[in-house]
């Protein structure tokens, strides 16, 4: 049984992104953590073709004691990660709500169509300005930047969930982090993971 | 001459080569005159002619077997290919007036300064040539007396296919004699090389070719003039028509195999084309030949290469046609042509003769039968008699035709 | 140690659906398993590798769907447990032997997974397995969580022993890429003995021979194992009900929809009104547990995806039982209340209760929904389906399409399933001109190649990938050599099954578990099979067009042209960029006439951007794959590429 009572149950968060950002380790990496607390959890995962540039989701259901629909009903996300800013607003359209807290990343990836011309995307202050409507509470992290300053750029991921436990949305801390890590990645990664979580964490909390 | 080429940018920019049908439409709205025009107007609709003037401006356009290819679609609202390319909407009028002394100008010929007939003196030098050798001739002693420093010509490839090809010792140029039926793309040739280190370009041109660099020397795009002014010669060739590779090399296949063929010609008041090959000449009947023509050529109205400096062609003569054809007929059109022409006289690189009774108003006659036959079939294709496709109604010479 | 493998019997794991029927599959003590990769089924046979030495199993992706199901009945018929996996379309190339399997009858439990997959999401079809295993007539279950996915994986070896029977386990994207917790159960021990046993009486179905002939006595052996597996539905604890005893509408339900259903009916609070009959065992269904629950309400709702499968076999029954249980109203698929395509999710199913039962739900505040709309229509763009940065196909199709253009006789290219499906769309510069089954392409070329004499002169190509080659298109390029049609066969070798993840093929050296294999060589067969071959790097952008142009022209029968680079994705490619690439913004003259903006308008690669500001185009150094493509497009020479050492 879980150790923390949950705002809502179950209690929905969304991770999204472009595929090659890891969302998917990232959505796995954070569901363990709360497996740990001992709570029941669903990930529904929309990958595949879509993992050539398209856009991934995760939806994570948690629960004290069911396991519920990995994918989450229209407008009842409650947290929403996104690696890739615009990201964020496409899922707001679907997902969100008033009450919503939204963490995004601010390294665009543009789609193809943004590439060839055909389309147009936002400045990033257009689209914090619409997140910020769109939500109770935004927060942007540089993550993929930092990641960049520490070498290798996928652990904006990482970053990211750092963030996430660093607004305190949910149940987990750093040392739940930290088993997780142990527990599936090579034994080489711990620190880096580590330092990238914290990074995340501070970004939130400075 | 009338001063350099450069004075006329003044007059050409933008309008002149774009009056016609096509503009009055446009007063209200701007019309966009770019690739996807250029594919619906010419491509698509039979007009390509292929001389290669929108060709390796851009990596869409090239020219592969004859065929101007389109690789990949281009959205520009304006571009070069539409703007240079001969069979979209022109007022012709306009660039003979602003490139040619108007008092030359004649509704049947072009410009005319003077009218030879005159071959390349020594036989050696007719030896690879296809009539007279004047036009390698002439364009050999441009080359050496710097007037340019690169020539075009066509070059002959596998298979019976051509391409231009840029040569800089005027041995070269009389290698690559004798007339290409198939399309030579030379203006793109001049594409490729007129952004490298060539400062004065020669060119042998097809009628439609010669359009091509007069629509060119209108510098129609502003900043985009694509080294036009380098552009110092075009020598043009009279031209009936040209041939389809495919067609034509499928005909040929029948009878022979395109490895052993050498030349060919169309002795002119015959109904035959003889092809030279290996063993010997095949006569094959023009009606055959007929089906191969490109479909483009039957819309030209230009048989004596109207835009050039200076045009050659076979000549008519009173003599048995082995010898008539070691002769040319030129027409001398501007000041640079006759400043050539008279250079080659007293340099004795050119024989000249006597142009016999009636020859002039010959060329005339058959310029004006190719001239109706061509609007006939526009007027066909769009359905209206008014409406010539590419070319504008109003021009005079397309006035006097059309009575 | 894998949390596959763990032998903490009642620890709780997050599984994924995939990875519960694998640990289902070793909790039953599986010897053998086999499978074609197929999204999304391909983790399964992955994760089975990985414990190929923990747990003494002999693990292999085979050529394709057919050879797996019989190289898994094999060990069937040699006592052992079998698992044999593959998604809903390759079920299709399996059935053959299918029906033949299930008429013989096997020994050791074996158990068929299909995983599904509705809404298409990464595949060409919406097909549906289901109706297999009713025309074949062998057993079918649905788990409805990922703990049952394990637990059902688990007792569908046994009641495969029990039946001598195949026993098939469907499952969907939803269930097999989700993920939930698992409460794991005991391991095995894994020495096992396999002997194949004819000696006995002919018909005996331990001892005898193993065939679906004579066909009379099968059948009706078949009849009764159908008979016996409805009985023991009846009582079978993966059939559950949940609601009121008396509910004003009952929803039955299998697979994931059940997990929609339970959130739609908690969304609505409408436990009190709505019963929820969740099936296990989808296929016979038992009557009696059927009348029983059907007898509680007047109006029933079927909640299922792709074909009414459930909600035919369920009418089935309550016409048999209809004096019993009276006149039915139903709803779900035929009377459109629910989605005839598509997915389901449990808005699906909210819409369903409302219009039933009559309800008002408001899913999002009308004032935000209209905001959030505005809002993204205008500032969000679609992110359409591409190729990777530095993906081979690019350049591949980039010189496919150019070489049709210059060849200008209105050629075209027969396509696939892979990747290379995605030449469809501008990312392939729309290449692909008919995409249907695996190896199709290839055989569908073969069949235009034959319409020459009734005027059809457009050069046909195919394209296949390597893995592809193997599993399907091998009979069809023998078809086109043999009768000499005038095609040109493009493999596109990208060395692995990339788009499922880099599972290996009979053509590279390596196993599924890592062991050294002989590969074999995609040249070799074509040469022997008489064809003409070329290979090519696609990363040549002069030679591979140059190529396809001449064997366009060359009119004697069918060709092949191998075009041989990395996936993008590989190990070898992520480890190392061939170059470092950069664009020159000085030499750049982005959307002028001259270039407009070639590299990212047409060619598209996402390493690849267009600064608006700058009005140059730049490399994304973060997405760039260092393939060097683009550079040997520029017209400018302003993509420059620096060899990495
Ligand atoms: C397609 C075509 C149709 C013709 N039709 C007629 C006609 O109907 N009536 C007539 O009087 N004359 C016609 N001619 C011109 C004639 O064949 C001779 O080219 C002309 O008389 C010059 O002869 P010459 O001996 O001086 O040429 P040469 O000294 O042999 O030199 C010919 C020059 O033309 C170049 N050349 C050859 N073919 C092409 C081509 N396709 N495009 C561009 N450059 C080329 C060669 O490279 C060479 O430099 C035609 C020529 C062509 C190419
Ligand atoms: S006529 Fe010349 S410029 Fe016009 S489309 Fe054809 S090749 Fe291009
Ligand atoms: S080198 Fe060019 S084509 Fe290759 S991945 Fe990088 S940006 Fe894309
Ligand atoms: S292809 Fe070359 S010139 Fe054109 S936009 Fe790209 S980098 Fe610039």
């Amino acid at each position: 049984m879980g150790n923390t009572a949950l705002p809502k149950d179950p209690y929905s968060i969304i991770i999204t992104g472009v595929g090659g950002q890891g969302n998917v380790m990232a959505s796995r990496v954070l569901a363990n953590m709360l497996v740990r607390r001992g709570y029941q959890i669903t990930i529904g995962e929309t990958f595949g073709a879509s993992q050539r540039g398209g856009s991934v989701m995760s939806h994570i259901r948690i629960s004290q004691n069911a396991t519920w629909s990995p994918q989450i009903p229209k407008g009842k996300a409650d947290v929403v990660v996104t690696l890739e800013p615009i990201e964020a607003i496409r899922v707001l359209m679907t997902y969100g709500n008033p009450d919503v807290q939204v963490l995004t990343n601010t390294r665009p990836i543009y789609p193809v169509g943004v590439i060839s011309g055909e389309l147009a995307y936002p400045s990033i202050e257009e689209i914090q300005e619409s997140v910020k409507d769109l939500s109770a509470h935004a927060w942007f992290v540089d993550a993929t930047e930092e990641a960049i300053k520490m070498g290798n750029p996928i652990l904006g991921n990482i970053i990211m969930i750092g963030a996430v436990a660093g607004i305190g949305a949910l149940p987990v801390d750093r040392a739940d982090f930290e088993e997780v890590i142990k527990e599936n990645l090579p034994a080489g990664t711990l620190e880096v993971n580590l330092q990238a979580f914290d990074v995340g964490v501070a970004k939130v909390t400075a | 001459m009338q001063g350099g080429y450069e004075d006329l940018i003044i007059v050409g920019i933008n309008q002149v080569g774009f009056k016609g049908r096509r503009s009055k439409e446009m007063d209200n709205q701007v019309q966009s005159r770019g690739q996807k025009e250029l594919q619906e107007q010419v491509i698509n609709a039979h007009l390509c002619v292929g001389c290669g003037a929108c060709a390796y401006l851009c990596p869409y356009q090239v020219i592969y077997k004859d065929q101007t290819i389109v690789l990949h679609d281009c959205d520009l609202a304006e571009g070069r290919c539409y703007a240079f390319c001969p069979r979209t909407s022109t007022d012709y009028d306009a660039i003979r007036k602003a490139l040619f002394d108007e008092e030359d100008l004649t509704l049947e010929l072009g410009p005319i300064k003077g009218f030879y007939i005159v071959r390349a003196a020594g036989e050696v030098n007719r030896a690879n040539a296809q009539h007279g050798g004047t036009v390698s001739a002439l364009m050999a002693l441009a080359l050496e007396e710097g007037l340019i420093d690169a020539a075009i010509v066509a070059e002959g490839e596998d298979n019976f296919l051509h391409h231009g090809i840029a040569v800089t010792e005027p041995i070269d140029i009389k290698k690559r004699g004798k007339s290409k039926f198939i399309v030579s793309p030379t203006v793109a040739e001049f594409n490729k090389i007129a952004a490298g280190d060539a400062k004065k370009i020669g060119v042998v041109a097809t009628p439609c070719q010669a359009q091509a660099f007069a629509k060119m020397r209108m510098k129609p795009i502003a900043g985009k003039e694509s080294h036009i002014d380098k552009l110092q010669l075009v020598i043009g060739l009279f031209c009936g028509w040209a041939l389809s590779w495919r067609k034509f090399t499928d005909l040929l296949r029948r009878s022979t195999s395109l490895e052993s063929i050498t030349g060919m010609d169309k002795p002119p008041g015959t109904q035959t084309v003889e092809i030279f090959t290996t063993n010997g000449t095949i006569i094959l009947p023009v009606d055959d030949i007929n089906t191969c023509i490109r479909e483009a050529c039957h819309y030209c109205i230009d048989s004596t290469a109207e835009f050039s400096d200076i045009s050659v062609g076979s000549a008519r003569l009173p003599e048995s046609w082995e010898e008539t054809k070691t002769w040319n007929q030129v027409i001398v059109r501007s000041e640079r042509g006759q400043t050539l022409l008279e250079l080659a006289r007293s340099k004795n690189v050119l024989e000249f003769r006597d142009v016999p009774e009636g020859n002039f108003d010959e060329l005339k006659k058959a310029a004006v039968e190719k001239k109706k036959g061509a609007i006939e079939r526009l007027r066909e294709k769009s359905g209206q008699p008014n409406d010539l496709i590419y070319l504008d109604e109003n021009d005079p010479v397309i006035k006097k035709i059309m009575g | 140690m894998s949390k596959l493998i763990d032998e903490n019997e009642g620890a709780q794991y997050l599984y994924m659906g995939n990875e519960a029927i694998a640990r289902g599959a070793l909790e039953a003590g599986i010897s053998l398993a086999s499978g074609y990769p197929g999204t999304p089924s391909s983790e399964i046979i992955e994760n089975l590798a990985k414990v190929a030495g923990e747990r003494n199993l002999y693990v292999e992706w085979s050529t394709n769907e057919k050879v797996a199901m019989e190289v898994a009945a094999a060990a069937s018929f040699a006592q052992l447990r079998s698992l044999c996996v593959m998604k809903q379309n390759g079920v299709n190339v399996a059935s053959d032997f299918l029906l033949h399997l299930a008429g013989s009858g096997t020994r050791g439990g074996m158990v068929l997974v299909t995983c599904d997959d509705p809404g298409a999401l990464s595949s060409v079809n919406e097909g549906e397995s289901r109706h297999f295993f009713r025309m074949v007539e062998v057993p079918l279950l649905e788990p409805g969580d990922f703990q049952e996915a394990k637990d059902m994986t688990k007792w569908a070896f046994e009641l495969s022993e029990e039946l001598r029977s195949l026993v098939a386990v469907r499952s969907v994207t939803r269930m097999s890429h989700a993920s939930g917790n698992v409460k794991i159960g005991k391991l095995p021990s894994t020495d096992k003995q396999a002997e194949f046993r004819y000696s006995g009486f002919i018909l005996d179905p331990m001892e005898g021979i193993v065939g679906s002939a004579p066909v009379a006595f099968r059948h009706a052996e078949q009849q009764e194992k159908i008979k016996k597996v409805r009985e023991i539905f009846e009582d079978c604890p993966f059939n559950t009900y949940e609601g009121p005893e008396k509910p004003d509408l009952l929803v039955i339900t299998s697979s994931a929809c059940t997990l929609y259903s339970r959130e739609a009916i908690n969304l609505l609070g409408l436990q009190d009104r709505v019963g929820l009959l969740k099936i296990g065992t989808t296929w016979p269904l038992p009557p009696r547990l059927l009348t029983k629950y059907l007898s509680l309400t007047d109006r029933i709702l079927i909640v299922e995806e792709v074909l009414p499968f459930l909600e035919d076999n369920v009418k089935i029954i309550a016409a048999e039982q209809a004096k019993a249980i009276g006149v039915k109203t139903f709803y779900g698929k035929n009377n459109g209340t629910i989605p005839t395509a598509g997915e389901m999710n449990p808005d699906h199913v909210v819409a369903a209760f409302c219009k039933i039962l009559n309800i008002e739900y408001v899913t999002m505040s009308s004032e935000y929904e209209q905001r959030a709309q505005l809002l993204g229509f205008t500032l969000v763009p679609n992110r359409e389906q591409t190729f990777c940065p530095g993906c081979p196909h690019r350049a591949s199709f980039w010189s496919i399409h150019n070489a049709l253009q210059l060849d200008n006789r209105k050629g075209f290219v027969c396509g696939d399933i892979g990747c290379y499906t995605m030449a469809m769309l501008p990312t392939g510069f729309s290449t692909l001109k008919t995409v249907h089954s695996m190896g199709s392409g290839t055989g569908i070329a073969s069949g235009f190649g034959k319409l020459g004499p009734f005027g059809m002169d457009q050069p046909v190509l195919s394209v296949c990938g390597d893995s592809t080659f193997y599993h399907a298109a091998m009979p069809a390029l023998v078809n086109a050599v043999h009768h000499k049609s005038n095609i040109i066969m493009i493999v596109l070798d990208n060395s692995g099954t990339a788009m499922t993840g880099f599972q290996p093929h009979p053509g590279l050296a390596v196993s599924a578990m890592g062991d050294e294999v002989p590969a074999i060589d995609v040249a070799k067969i074509c040469e022997a099979v008489g064809a003409r071959v070329e290979v090519r790097d696609p990363f040549n952008l002069k030679e591979t067009p140059d190529t396809l142009l001449e064997l366009m022209e060359d009119q004697e029968g069918a060709k092949v042209l191998i075009l041989r680079q990395k996936c993008a994705l590989s190990p070898e490619r992520k480890a190392k960029k061939y170059f470092e690439m950069q664009v020159d913004e000085e030499r750049c003259i982005g959307e002028e006439c001259g270039c407009n903006r070639l590299c990212t308008r047409i060619l598209r690669c996402p390493g690849l951007f267009w600064d608006k500001e700058k009005k140059t185009a730049r490399i994304d150094e973060v997405l760039c794959a260092g393939c060097g493509v683009c550079s040997y497009i520029c017209p400018e020479e302003a993509i420059i590429r620096k060899e990495v050492a």
